[in-house]
């Protein structure tokens, strides 16, 4: 166990942008399975994600929390990659657009009563989507108060 | 005194003139810089992807499961689609032109398959291109708007969408993509690239890489030597795991492949689009300098030969005047 290595590359890249690219102790994900952890010297793993809440743990700085609204994750012998649909970060959320938005995709929901399946479908991930992101702010506003 | 008068105005004009095309010159470049930024952003994205699914057909391959639709070459393409990105207005020198004309080549090139005619049908992006293929009559499935300044991946999903939708239920065997290719702010060049079937046997070095920096190519030579990194150590060789299989991660990340791709090459038409734009208007500018040079030339002339002319009657009519 001497000689085994501490952090692992990580990166986290969407269609329009690099979100971040750090040194890592171990990344909690949310994956289609389930929530899982990934620690250094993981097997090589591919993984579809959902929405909801990435957190990571770094050497000397506080943990960082991510929202990300799908994608995959790719671990490899001595990297982490993630290519998500979207993402942002803790201090990027902004809370009162996350209400709008939740409370718009809400309200949405329960107008669609009578809707077909395809539109149901699709509020109801834009739905998760929101309530991820809200999920996520909150864990971003009680880790920053922490410190 | 009139030609003096005549030429001024002339001068005013293209004065005027002059102020425009500068002024649409520095927005050119505003605009461009910022696709160029957005073309290189989605660079990561796009060579990770492409990446991924390499190792994932080479998987599904070895476990000899059934390989994704969308990566099935069909043996006899006769109907082909073709995607093609113009821009919204003119003013852009030969971008547009020349990309509808590459296009029409390499749809000429593959125009008879066994003694029957390959049915062409055209997806527009852009108006120019509708203007074009509207006034041939040529078979037109789709026109989707263009935005000027391309913000996020949501535009293109439409688009992306409608191709799959429509490869899978047989309505083309073959799905092209024509585009302008930004090299740099001086020289794009128009390309046509096959979107679907995706195809990873290909020679095409490109297909999944944007932009031709040799750093980030993906090539098989590449993935080889990634995988020679990453997956072995010392005599064991690892393998990826799949979560929850390959088949599914197969299905949920080719069609954002074919997303990405359109998305890049939107991006990059753009760039291209406003940078094109940019050399035209500072012609433009340089040339209206030239003939404002010119007009002040003649001007001054005009105005000299003049006074001159006056000079004269009047000398005439003071000697006219001692004579007497």
């Amino acid at each position: 166990m001497a000689n085994e290595k501490k952090t692992i590359k990580f990166e986290i890249v969407t269609p329009e942008r690099l979100v971040l690219r750090e040194e890592i102790l171990q990344i909690t994900v949310p994956t289609q399975e389930g929530e899982i952890t990934v620690l250094p010297e993981h097997i090589p793993l591919v993984s579809i994600l959902k929405p909801g809440v990435i957190e990571v743990k770094r050497e000397g700085k506080p943990n960082e929390i991510m929202f990300v609204s799908g994608g995959f994750i790719e671990v490899q012998k001595d990297k982490i990659v993630i290519l998500a649909d979207s993402a942002e970060r803790g201090h990027e959320l902004d809370e009162k657009q996350i209400e709008e938005a939740k409370a718009k995709a809400e309200d949405l929901k329960n107008k669609s009563k009578h809707l077909d399946n395809v539109e149901f479908t699709k509020i109801a991930s834009l739905l998760e989507r929101e309530l991820a992101r809200s999920q996520a702010f909150k864990r971003w506003k009680k880790i920053s108060n922490i410190n | 005194m009139a030609k003096t008068k005549d030429i001024s105005r002339r001068i005013k004009s293209i004065n005027n003139t002059k102020k425009i095309t500068k002024a649409m010159e520095m927005v050119a470049a505003v605009k461009m810089r910022k696709a160029v930024e957005a073309v290189l952003a989605t660079r990561t994205y796009s060579n990770l992807s492409w990446e991924l699914i390499l190792n994932l057909a080479k998987m599904s391959q070895l476990n000899g499961s059934a390989t994704h639709p969308l990566l099935v070459k069909r043996t006899k393409a006769k109907k082909v689609a073709i995607i093609l990105i113009t821009s919204n207005r003119g003013l852009c020198g030969s971008l547009n032109a020349s990309v509808i004309m590459k296009a029409k080549e390499s749809l000429e090139k593959h125009h008879i398959i066994d003694n029957q005619e390959v049915e062409n049908s055209f997806i527009l992006i852009g108006k120019k291109g509708e203007i074009f293929y509207n006034y041939k009559g040529a078979k037109v499935i789709a026109e989707f708007p263009k935005a000027d300044i391309i913000t996020s991946t949501e535009e293109i999903i439409p688009v992306a969408k409608l191709v799959i939708e429509d490869y899978l239920a047989s309505k083309y065997d073959k799905v092209f993509l024509a585009y302008t290719d930004f090299i740099n702010p001086a020289k794009q060049v128009p390309r046509v690239k096959q979107l679907l079937p995706v195809d990873i046997e290909s020679e095409d070095k490109y297909l999944g890489v944007v932009g031709k920096s040799a750093q980030v190519g993906v090539t098989k030579e590449f993935i080889e030597y990634k995988e020679e990194k990453h997956l072995h150590s010392g005599k064991y060789v690892h393998e990826y795991t799949f979560e929850p299989n390959p088949q599914e991660v197969l299905d949920m990340i080719i069609p954002r492949l074919i997303e990405i791709q359109l998305y890049q090459a939107l991006l990059e038409s753009t760039a291209s689009e406003h940078s094109a734009r940019m050399t035209a208007m500072h012609q433009a500018t340089e040339s209206a300098n030239d003939m404002v040079n010119e007009l002040t030339l003649f001007y001054n002339k005009a105005r000299q030969a003049g006074i001159t002319a006056e000079i004269a009657e009047i000398s005439a009519g003071a000697n006219a005047l001692a004579e007497v």
